[in-house]
């Protein structure tokens, strides 16, 4: 099935490919690591996947929104990291780490 | 003029000549970047140190730029380098510089078999993902509607034409939010306490 044709060819489907495989990494960092500055690296990781998959449609159907929604994603993720790093620190104030358990212990 | 003959009368940096076409020129780039990105990002994963998993990812967003650049995204691309690579990676690693975190025993979270199920689930998701992609894109390219009769613009300036009328609510939106978002990281950060907490 897979011959070199599909290899040499550059489509739409590889471009998807490596957006699925970025995307997973990502969702693994969120998954398997406990600090809380590289969990948010993991979703950083996530959004640029989605942003390369917006970017190749755009690409390969000739339409403009798509480039459109990733400056939209862009900016999103850039406020996105602003909260969450100052989240950040506001609990190694208090706990001197930024292990996500701490998390449970902010009540209130 | 074919996607083929594109170069041919610059000369300068035709690699038609030693037979080396357009397709497989955007071969080349796409595997070397995408190898790239895909091993950069599994360093922000694996590696333990937070301050070169920032490194990784700042690696992984350069080469995802230059992705960007190949598939004619240049505005898209060279955002991405300014705002990601740029100025997102250096927040991020003041922050870690801030915390002083290089002693990490436990960075990643306990339990042998969780975590197996975790990585388990995660090629899952890859397998899924692949298939709908290897039995849809055929369908959603092969739509009548992708074949324009004349090409599209899709320079920068279109882009610029497109944000500015269609979405520009959108747009003022986005500033209010970055606004707000400004205001609040300020009010979360002054909570008393100071990063040396015995203020």
């Amino acid at each position: 099935m897979l011959t070199t044709d599909a290899v040499l060819s550059v489509g739409l489907n590889h471009y998807l490919f490596l957006s699925a495989l970025l995307f997973s990494v990502g969702m693994m960092t969120v998954l398997l690591r406990r600090n809380l500055i590289v969990m948010l690296m993991g979703i950083e990781l996530m959004l640029n996947a989605v942003n390369l998959s917006f970017v190749a449609f755009s690409h390969y159907t000739q339409n403009l929104n798509g480039q459109i929604m990733v400056f939209f994603v862009m900016t999103v993720a850039a406020a996105e990291a602003g909260v969450g790093l100052a989240l950040a620190v506001n609990v190694f104030k208090k706990f001197k780490e930024i292990n996500i358990q701490q998390f449970e212990k902010l009540k209130g | 003029m074919g996607p083929g003959e594109h170069h041919c009368h610059s000369g300068v940096y035709s690699l038609d000549a030693i037979g080396i076409g357009v397709d497989m020129q955007e071969a080349i780039l796409f595997y070397i970047l995408g190898s790239l990105a895909v091993v950069c990002s599994l360093g922000v994963l694996l590696s333990k140190n937070p301050v070169s998993s920032a490194l990784y990812l700042a690696l992984t967003m350069v080469g995802l730029s230059f992705v960007f650049v190949g598939l004619d995204a240049f505005f898209i691309g060279m955002v991405q380098l300014a705002v990601y690579a740029g100025a997102v990676m250096v927040l991020i690693v003041m922050v870690v510089m801030l915390f002083d975190l290089k002693k990490e025993e436990d960075s990643f979270s306990p339990g042998f078999f969780g975590n197996g199920l975790k990585v388990i689930l995660g090629g899952f998701m890859v397998g899924a993902i692949a298939s709908v992609i290897a039995y849809s894109t055929e369908m959603i390219l092969s739509a009548p509607k992708i074949t324009q009769a004349e090409p599209v613009d899709m320079s920068v300036k279109a882009l610029a034409r497109l944000l500015f009328t269609d979405y520009v609510v959108a747009f003022e939106i986005l500033g209010v939010l970055l606004l707000l978002v400004a205001i609040g990281a300020v009010a979360l950060s002054r909570i008393p306490g100071g990063t040396h907490a015995d203020d």
